[in-house]
């Protein structure tokens, strides 16, 4: 059989203009973000809307671009052009709890390269990967602002500091 | 923003206008200052950082495209600091920039390039490995080198400013950010610009890929044969092989600058296609085949047979013609026939508008600065490009306001401030409204409110500056006259009204000039036994075939093959439009040259030879000798509006010349007033507004017996399928009506590119994300 | 971790140590909304007059005087005005923004409404970066109690003056710091700086006139209107009024949130007393004062200099205040390795829009990453001073300036750090699981 180039790289998305359906109460959680902004610029709504649909959706994918961009009356591209500006949004699947280790100079220097590895040896994966039941994905980011509470890491949204490897497997071990 | 001041260049003094754009002024007193970013007349973008000059009291380097020229301004541009700093930014553009220009399509006419030669003496510091990108394909028309850009936005902004389109955009961040789309493919009217803007080889021509090196071509400045706009194109030639059509440079500026759409840059692969008519072609029996012959013998033949039918004969000639070519059909017809059985093949019959206009035809600048557009029908977004893209600016750069009327959504009412959406057909009612006639019944049959034309009103009466009446080719010639009368009366001190008819093809206006009194096609065809045709006919072929048919002679000047020839006893094989010299008239009224880029193909001539070769071997010499000059010598000496006019003064078209048509004033149209009335009325009243908008190249992708000679075309008229591989062209992907080609096919025809490749370097394109 | 305030009485951190400090009721138990009430007593020029006495300068790192940044915006124009607070901290080393709005959002509120009643604003947003996700629900938290007080919304307190407060997120971009980018943010675009002129204050946020503040210094207007401008700035020098909160981290023992008078003598005292001094075993290399952006300072540059911790001070050391993200390191640290590391930083925050951040901080990675793979030779140590040269000055925004600094300070201070990889004499060894991003 032929090779084929990887789906991702010859097609970076597969496109389709099928757009996600939401329940009532997230559309709703989605005005009253639109609500902030005067009604002519739907457009700033854009980067919190892309957060709920990372947060429904796993991450930012075709179907979610598709909803927005009809939401805030955009074109995909727009929606393109601002979502892969930010690193806290995926265009890919990621594993259910994203570890992110901060990498920058007051963790680095306080321990996150022994972090970064312990972590890294008891997931069995390297940096930038998912696990193979989906569960873990570890990157490391810049700086998120506990540098006095260095080393550090944000799993989901919680922050997790002044940690030792004790402290990291006790977390992850209390993970779902 | 006239105010004079002074500045201190280089310490010369110079004057110039407050606000004046520093590069701009350094430039124009021939200190030239580097630059990739800058583009004028698009958003300002400052990202190069190539243009950096010294202003005396400001710290640090600054911009000078982004400087405003203030009084007694003193700048430095050149200095050791500042070619330090410029060595450094052409250094840093070249750290990730392949150095592969021997194999590279804009090699020899790449900016980048060319800055990097111009500095000379570059030594190469950078040891490291390159960001590798492969190059791949956004569409069948634009392929993209990724690594060779350097992020100067001029493609994303001219599409987004220009195009109205956003189609092509910024994506990830820093030294990741890559120009692109969602998902990779460009779904667009594929107009190219951002390829012609774009300074090195990252946007590249696909139909002119690894064609040849643009050094080699012949470049001939001439005039676009698609659209009534007249852009100026530049046609490169090698040999007598026509390879692409580019824009004209944008300072040595013809009406459009850089500016093409689909058509006029990529739709030329007719000029050298196989299935042009090589000989003159005779079908000597009713019925039969047409049989090759030599020159001599169809121009025997033809004149013979021409003989025996004096005033029955009857002449059409298109408006794709050169203004020679259908003047001389006009002379044939009345000189040598004696008849005045003549027409334009066009449907769209300009007189109406020219025999009543009460004011001016404006320019394409004149929309640029315009205050108020209002567009009656039409759709220019797919017909006439280049007024579009004015429109556009002059809405977005200038804040003109825009107001549309018309029974379709197009995209254009994007940027309107107004838009009146029509009952279908029900445009003729709206003429009524503007000519000050409105009254129930008209409203009613338009499906307006008499408030939306009040708010017309009342913005045109708040216009001081332009204001410019367009108008499309869906109202009737009663109509048009009634709009082009009472465009008048909208004038004031403070307030200049022009007008813009829309027509659909390159001589459209030309042609209506040169025959004047002419008949409808419709006329012609009943009224002659024998026919002389310049180009096809434009009409449905359920109206002439059957006319057609009943002919008893028939000679056609073609091209190609078409559902015309199929009823002519005589082809006569006519040369393109790059392959004669000649004039087109635009729809501004802009008196255009077309210039021979190339040898006219196999045996064919200029329209305006063969036609008057048949009328000398008729015994009518017209003098011309067989040169084009005198040609439109006799042309001019015979259309009002042309007088005077001669090849030396159409030279330069960066300062183009305007025809000058006759300002009829106050005309009594009481005769086309009552007969609108009785259109109107007869319009069936409906209630179901036509709610879609088109989508984008739905005019500009249809396949023509023109367009459909260039490949690519047909993958756009089949809705651009997007490939499962980008690497290869798609055109090795798909079959040309849009069907994938089987997978293995389409590898094994991939060059360069291998698959293996692919993966190595994939890891760089995902941007560290996860 | 310590907060809290030395050689003053503490003023940002004078409520942080409460229980429930963040909720309405424990703040208007201290006094709060009482400055704005005030205010709103006063005339709009009377605050900016306040302010500008005050010689408040913006804690966000530019260090601009305030009461001058307001008096730029256009109060006459027709058009909306916005009020936005810059809580996108994300210069290494700075946390202080995030422990106020954690344990005071409030003084925030408070702040923002007295600074858009004096700028008559109608919508004041708070940016804040996207990691900072439970802050914003602290704060989204906040301004609903003080809306269900009539503290935020129509008519406040029954007057006219009516004004909104909103959250909006960032979602992972330094460069979203910087004023314009911010504003470019807000509007939902890539975050991109914008050219300046026209500043923010004439045509910031939706093409209107826009002031854009940091968490602290906005924190500090309550203040200002409650001591009167003059009195605080007496609690700092002349030319930088107030105390400051120096967010101190690394190798110190006690690593924290500080709240100085600005003028502070001195810095060794700071490090050795106030912050418990360097890690046992351990002598202090160098600090990096005012967050990454700014020069690297050699210990001894510290050591028995007594620099004092104000804008002068800092500047006549050789150093900046910046956001004050005080960055403490001992001898354990290989200077070409941080400085690798922030040059990594710089380049994943540079956003690409002008060529020499974007282009120059990419090599300087690449350049960084041959040294510390034993690729070093000795003409690199002048390759990338020309480079970060060429970067410095050329580039759009300040972020280019920046990346510029930290290597600068670093390469010209730390040469005996640098020497044995230029020399081909050392090497580090290649991190096994973290890949470069
Ligand atoms: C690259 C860059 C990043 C910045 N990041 C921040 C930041 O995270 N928080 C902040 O308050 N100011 C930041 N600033 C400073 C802002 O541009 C601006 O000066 C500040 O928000 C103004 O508020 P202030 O006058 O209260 O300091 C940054 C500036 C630059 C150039
Ligand atoms: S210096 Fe240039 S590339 Fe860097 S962040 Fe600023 S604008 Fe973007
Ligand atoms: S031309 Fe001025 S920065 Fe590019």
């Amino acid at each position: 059989m032929a090779s084929v180039a990887p789906t991702y790289y010859t097609n970076q998305v597969q496109v389709t203009d099928e757009a996600a359906s939401f329940s009532p109460s997230v559309l709703e959680e989605m005005d009253s973000h639109l609500a902030k902004y005067p009604s002519e610029r739907k457009r700033s709504a854009l980067i919190p809307l892309l957060f709920v649909i990372q947060r429904e959706r796993g991450y930012v994918d075709n179907a979610g671009v598709n909803f927005l961009a009809k939401f805030l009356d955009l074109e995909v591209t727009d929606v393109w052009e601002t979502v892969t500006f930010y690193s806290m949004f995926n265009l890919r699947k990621i594993g259910r709890h994203h570890i992110q280790i901060c990498k920058t100079l007051s963790c680095r220097v306080m321990g996150e390269p022994e972090i970064t590895e312990h972590v890294c040896n008891k997931l069995g994966i390297y940096v930038g990967e998912t696990t193979a039941d989906e569960k873990y994905t570890v990157s490391l980011v810049e700086c998120l602002g506990s540098c006095g509470t260095a080393p550090m890491m944000q799993i989901g949204f919680d922050y997790h500091e002044d940690l030792t490897t004790e402290k990291v497997d006790r977390i992850l071990d209390s993970l779902k | 923003m006239s105010e004079p001041i002074k500045v201190t260049i280089n310490g010369q003094e110079f004057e110039t206008e407050k606000g004046a754009r520093l590069i701009d002024v350094c430039r124009e007193q021939a200190f030239n200052i580097p630059s990739f970013c800058y583009y004028q007349d698009l958003a300002l973008q400052a990202s190069c950082r190539m243009c950096l000059v010294r202003i005396e009291k400001m710290p640090k380097l600054q911009t000078s495209c982004t400087i405003t020229c203030t009084d007694g301004m003193i700048v430095t541009t050149q200095s050791p600091e500042i070619e330090k700093a410029q060595r450094a930014m052409g250094e840093f553009l070249l750290a990730n920039h392949p150095l592969d220009c021997p194999v590279c399509d804009r090699g020899g006419e790449c900016e980048l390039q060319e800055m990097i030669f111009d500095w000379g003496d570059v030594e190469e510091r950078f040891v490291e490995s390159k960001n590798a990108t492969p190059e791949k394909f956004l569409s069948p028309i634009v392929a993209n080198d990724p690594q060779r850009c350097i992020l100067c936005k001029r493609c994303t902004r001219v599409c987004d400013e220009w195009m109205g389109e956003d189609a092509i955009e910024a994506g990830n961040r820093g030294v990741n950010t890559v120009i692109g789309t969602y998902g990779g493919w460009l779904d667009c009217s594929q107009c190219g610009n951002c390829i012609e803007v774009c300074p090195t080889g990252t946007l590249l021509d696909g139909t002119f890929r690894h064609e040849t090196r643009p050094w080699e071509l012949n470049n001939t400045i001439s005039t676009d044969t698609y659209s009534s706009d007249g852009m100026q194109i530049s046609i490169g030639a090698r040999g007598d092989f026509v390879h692409r059509i580019a824009a004209r440079d944008r300072y040595v500026d013809g009406l459009n600058g850089e500016f093409l759409d689909v058509k006029a840059r990529f739709g030329h692969g007719f000029i050298n296609h196989p299935d042009r008519l090589k000989t003159p072609l005779i079908r000597y029996k009713k019925g039969g085949k047409l049989i090759p012959t030599t020159w001599d013998e169809a121009i025997h033949y033809v004149a013979n047979k021409f003989k025996e039918f004096g005033k029955d004969i009857g002449v059409i000639a298109s408006a794709r013609l050169t203004n020679e070519s259908i003047f001389t059909l006009k002379r044939f017809a009345t000189e040598v026939a004696g008849s005045e059985n003549y027409a334009v093949s066009d449907a769209y019959d300009l007189s109406p508008v020219f025999d009543n206009l009460s004011v001016p035809l404006c320019t394409h600048k004149e929309i640029r600065h315009a205050k108020t557009i209002l567009l009656i029908g039409g759709e220019p977004e797919e017909e006439q490009t280049f007024t579009a893209k004015q429109i556009r600016q002059a809405v977005r750069n200038g804040g003109a306001k825009l107001i549309v009327v018309h029974d379709t959504p197009i995209r254009l009412t994007a940027q309107a401030s107004q838009f009146i959406h029509v009952n279908p057909n029900s445009l003729d009612a709206f003429a009524l409204a503007f000519a000050d006639q409105a009254d129930d019944t008209i409203t009613k049959k338009l499906g307006a409110a008499a408030s939306e034309i009040d708010e017309v009103l009342k913005t045109i009466g708040e216009t001081t500056g332009d204001f410019i009446i367009m108008f499309g080719r869906n109202l009737s010639p009663e109509a048009q006259a009634l709009i082009a009368n009472a465009a008048g009366n909208f004038a004031s001190e403070n307030r200049r009204v022009l007008l813009h008819p829309l027509p659909l093809y390159n001589n459209s206006v030309g042609a209506n000039d040169m025959m004047a009194g002419k008949k409808s096609v419709a006329d012609v065809l009943i009224n002659s036994r024998a026919l002389l045709i310049g180009g096809s006919l434009s009409q449905p072929a359920k109206l002439t075939d059957g006319y057609l048919e009943r002919k008893e002679f028939i000679v056609v000047q073609e091209l190609f093959a078409t559902a015309t020839t199929a009823y002519a006893d005589v082809v006569l094989p006519a040369a393109s439009f790059a392959e004669v010299d000649g004039t087109y008239t635009n729809n501004t009224g802009f008196v255009q040259r077309v210039r021979q880029a190339i040898e006219p193909i196999h045996q064919a001539k200029a329209d305006w030879i063969i036609t008057s070769m048949i009328a000398r071997e008729m015994g009518m010499d017209f003098g011309y000798n067989y040169s084009a000059t005198a040609a439109f010598k006799a042309l001019a000496d015979s259309v009002p509006a042309y007088a005077g006019l001669r090849y030396p003064h159409l030279k330069d078209e960066s300062k183009p010349v305007q025809a000058k048509y006759q300002i009829a004033g106050e005309k009594d149209l009481s005769k086309e007033l009552g007969e609108l009335r009785r259109r109107v009325e007869a319009i069936t009243e409906r209630s179901d507004k036509i709610i879609e908008t088109p989508k984008v190249g739905h005019k500009l992708h249809r396949l023509t017996t023109m367009t459909e000679k260039t490949p690519q075309f047909h993958l756009l008229a089949h809705g651009n399928p997007k490939p499962e591989n980008l690497l290869v062209s798609p055109m090795v992907q798909f079959n040309l009506d849009g069907t994938p080609k089987i997978a293995e096919k389409a590898e094994a025809a991939s060059v360069g590119d291998r698959i293996s490749d692919v993966k190595r370097s994939a890891g760089t394109m995902i941007d560290g994300k996860v | 971790m310590e907060i809290k305030a030395i050689g003053c009485e503490p003023l940002q951190l004078k409520r942080v140590h409460l229980e429930n400090s963040h909720t309405l009721k424990v703040y208007q138990e201290n006094d709060g909304y009482k400055w704005l009430r005030k205010a709103m007593d006063m005339s709009p020029d009377a605050i900016i007059n306040e302010v500008k006495a005050s010689v408040l300068r913006g804690r966000g790192g530019a260090g601009f005087p305030t009461g001058m940044k307001w008096s730029f915006v256009p109060k006459d124009s027709p058009k909306q005005k916005y009020i936005v607070c810059n809580a996108d901290e994300s210069e290494p080393g700075t946390f202080k923004d995030r422990y106020l709005m954690e344990r005071d959002p409030h003084a925030l509120i408070e702040g923002m409404l007295i600074a858009a009643f004096a700028l008559n604003s109608q919508t004041c947003y708070i940016y804040t970066r996207g990691e900072y996700r439970y802050l914003i629900d602290i704060m989204d938290e906040a301004i609903e109690e003080a809306r269900a007080a009539n503290l935020v919304g129509k008519n406040i307190l029954g007057s006219d003056f009516s004004c909104e407060v909103y959250t909006h997120t960032g979602a992972g971009a330094y460069i979203c710091g910087e004023e314009t980018a911010l504003l470019s943010s807000l509007e939902g675009y890539r975050g991109h700086p914008r050219m300046k002129p026209p500043f923010p204050a004439v045509e910031g946020l939706y093409a209107s006139p826009t002031v854009v503040n940091n968490v602290e210094t906005l924190t500090a207007v309550p203040q200002i209107i409650e001591m009167g401008g003059v009195a605080w700035r007496d609690l700092g020098t002349e030319k930088s009024g107030g105390t400051k909160l120096w967010s101190v981290s690394g190798h110190v023992k006690k690593p924290g949130v500080y709240e100085l008078p600005m003028g502070y003598a001195d810095m060794e005292r700071f490090i050795m007393e106030d912050c418990g001094g360097i890690r046992n075993g351990h002598n202090l290399k160098g600090v990096i004062p005012g967050g990454s952006s700014v020069y690297i300072m050699r210990a001894d540059d510290v050591i028995g200099k007594k620099v004092l911790m104000d804008y002068e001070g800092l500047v006549a050391a050789g150093s900046l205040v910046g956001s004050g993200g005080f960055i403490v390191i001992d001898e354990t640290v290989d200077i070409v390795d941080s400085t690798k590391n922030l040059t990594e930083f710089y380049k994943h925050e540079s956003c690409g829009w002008c060529t020499p951040c974007r282009e120059g901080t990419d090599w300087l990675v690449k350049i960084f990453n041959r040294i510390a793979s034993g690729g070093g030779r000795p003409e690199d140590a002048q390759l990338i001073l020309d480079l970060v040269d060429n970067i410095e000055g050329k580039s759009f925004c300040a972020l280019g300036d920046a990346a510029a600094w930290a290597i600068q300070g670093a390469i010209k201070r730390f040469p005996e750090d640098f020497m044995p990889y230029l020399n081909g004499e050392k090497t580090t060894s290649i991190e096994p699981k973290a890949k470069t991003v």
